[in-house]
């Protein structure tokens, strides 16, 4: 390998860094108000959970306090009827609700992505097994399953986040398959193919970018589907008891014998309710604009 | 070609049903232990009865355990046709009983969400077409679709809070008032939808927004129709060209819909018979979880898929008979 080409390939990848960072900065800029809410909304979030040791003075699994104290300044929002302050667990919760999100959103939309494209450029029986498998998982009644198999597995995050992500690759398969295909028909590639041009430097050059930016918007529509389903299992009962999430709060909250009869909810069961419907309204703002920028790729995607 | 597509969609459905009978039937099989390592102590672990070998083989030989599994498996069906399920441990009597008495209950909600649900969303979404680029539909879609992004039992709570809570309007769980003697026929109805009505509010707002959306977008795709300008030209009022002509034509997109939604909504209901502690399959099987009560997570499980799938292949015929023209 010539030092020539070795310099030729890093100008093009810096050029094709550069290109993406101006694709992303060009995106966001068409983001509506709504989007910028979200996205400013979404940042709060996650800086909420990176120093969430930082903004809350107790720890979430200690007793610092009286049972079910209400709001005041020692306790920002009260106490639990452990005695446990609430405002570190919401502190804390973001982390968890977070990171159950965005792991299973990033395994299933990047390991259905690579599956789809995957199929959709081989095709054959490879092809039709995938299609297959993605019809039947399509089909299943993924809720009503999720709450068996994981009231069997038993309670721990790893297996909440292999659950989701067993249940949400599809979707991303079958979009990522459908783009391959329809991108392996036009001119441009058989060109390139006629020139000489590898698998790998068609799947970069040709098939990531056009998939790319549709596997985006699907991460984040699973990202909230799967804080959805997190908090649902936890509100069950089938969250991980060693860990305070969102849903789990819920669950301790409204499990809490005549809570509604007393004022406890206004400070035990308002705080996770709001900050769930806070973070799910900014992933659907974010995740509506980013549509609405990539539309008119998401249209030609093959009746899905 | 008709003949193949409903080839392709009977088969899909057994397919799906077949998957969802070996989840069944494998997940407690997979899971470390046997049965007896459960039953041979209490929860708290003390009490041991120490098994012997002899008495061990006896009861795998009594449960059929240590056939081979395509066997066991086989068994399982046929019980599964003939409407065994097993026997619910905490509630001490058949699985298949303890479903009959609590899924009327579901059915309940599911159906009055889904009238409520297509009955509104036609109506908001007729107006929001009518009214389109008008700032009462801007107003209208952004408020629904915003909406449509809390889940219903994150809702179920809000609607709770406010109406039983604050305002003490409803009650808090249960779907009859507890020993009350009725009068006649009619006073006992009116309490079940008493009880019923937040749930089934719950329920149908969440769905509302779907059902708005794709009237709307119907709606305006009709809308610039040559049959549409005729039904104008004829000199017929605007009403009767928007519901005899354009209505009804967006209707069809409207029957997959509530098959797509039942589906949403057996899922959903779970959680907000949890939320209101109403007394439907849901509820059955959070008590269940809670309880560790296998059998009933299971039948459970079972008749909750079965009948979204049914729902399914049902909704997806009748779809084809109104529109001839959709394949698989």
């Amino acid at each position: 390998m010539s030092v020539e080409y070795l310099h030729k390939t890093r100008i093009t990848n810096h050029t094709g860094f550069q290109r993406a960072v101006g694709y992303i900065v060009n995106i966001f800029s068409r983001f509506s108000i709504e989007g910028k809410i979200g996205l400013f909304g979404l940042f709060l979030v996650i800086l909420m959970a990176i120093f969430a040791p930082l903004l809350s003075v107790h720890s979430p699994e200690k007793i610092t306090g009286g049972t079910l104290e209400p709001p005041g300044t020692v306790h920002l929002l009260g106490t639990d009827e452990l005695g446990m302050d609430i405002w570190s667990q919401i502190c804390y919760g973001a982390r968890m609700s977070l990171f159950i999100g965005l792991a299973v959103a990033c395994i299933a939309g990047i390991g259905g992505g690579a599956l789809g494209i995957l199929a959709g450029y081989s095709g054959g029986p490879v092809d039709q097994l995938l299609m297959w498998v993605i019809d039947v998982i399509m089909a299943l009644p993924a809720f009503p399953l999720l709450i068996v198999i994981s009231a069997f597995m038993g309670p721990s995050i790893l297996n909440v986040i292999l659950l989701l992500v067993l249940f949400s690759w599809a979707k991303p398969a079958r979009i990522a398959r459908s783009q391959t295909l329809s991108i392996k028909t036009h001119a441009y590639i058989t060109a390139a193919q006629n020139y000489g041009a590898t698998p790998l430097y068609l799947l970069r050059r040709h098939i990531l970018p056009e998939i790319l930016p549709i596997l985006l918007v699907l991460i984040i529509g699973i990202t909230s589907y799967a804080i959805i389903a997190e908090t649902g299992l936890a509100f069950l009962g089938l969250g991980d008891p060693t860990s305070k999430s969102w849903g789990m709060m819920l669950n301790y909250a409204t499990h809490f014998g005549s809570i509604y009869f007393t004022p406890y909810w206004q400070w035990w069961l308002l705080p996770p309710l709001i900050a769930l419907i806070i973070l799910l309204l900014c992933l659907a703002f974010i995740s509506r604009d980013l549509e609405k920028v990539l539309d008119p790729r998401l249209r030609q995607n093959g009746g899905v | 070609m008709i003949e193949k597509d409903k080839q392709i969609l009977i088969s899909r459905f057994l397919i799906t049903l077949f998957v969802i009978l070996a989840i069944n039937f494998f997940l407690p099989r997979m899971m470390p232990g046997d049965p007896f390592s459960t039953t041979s102590s209490n929860i708290q672990g003390e009490d041991v009865v120490v098994m012997t070998q002899e008495q061990r083989m006896y009861y795998m030989n009594y449960y059929g355990l240590d056939r081979p599994l395509p066997e066991q498996f086989i068994t399982y069906l046929k019980n599964i046709a003939t409407g065994d399920l097993g026997k619910s441990i905490s509630y001490k009597m058949p699985v298949s009983d303890v479903i009959r008495i609590h899924l009327p209950w579901t059915i309940l909600i599911v159906t009055g969400a889904i009238i409520v649900s297509t009955i509104l969303g036609i109506a908001l979404g007729t107006f929001s077409a009518r009214n389109r680029k008008k700032s009462s539909d801007k107003l209208m879609m952004t408020g629904l679709i915003a909406f449509a992004e809390i889940p219903s039992f994150l809702l179920g709570i809000i609607i709770l809070l406010i109406f039983g809570v604050y305002l003490r309007l409803f009650p808090l769980a249960g779907a009859v008032t507890p020993f009350a003697q009725y009068g006649n026929v009619l006073e006992q109805a009116g309490d079940i939808a008493y009880h019923a009505f937040l749930p089934i509010l719950t329920l149908s707002l969440a769905q509302l927004t779907g059902v708005y959306l794709l009237t709307r977008n119907t709606l305006i795709t009709v809308s610039t129709k040559d049959y549409i300008r005729t039904a104008r030209a004829k000199g017929l009022g605007e009403k009767v060209v928007w519901t005899r002509h354009a209505l009804r034509n967006a209707l069809l997109p409207l029957v997959t819909r509530t098959g797509f939604i039942i589906g949403l909504l057996m899922g959903g209901a779970i959680l907000v018979e949890s939320v209101f502690s109403y007394p439907g399959i849901g509820l059955t099987l959070q008590t269940a979880v809670v309880g560790r009560d296998y059998p009933l997570i299971q039948g459970i499980l079972l008749v909750v898929a079965i009948s979204i799938l049914l729902c399914n292949l049902i909704v997806d015929h009748i779809y084809r008979r109104l529109d001839p023209r959709v394949t698989v």
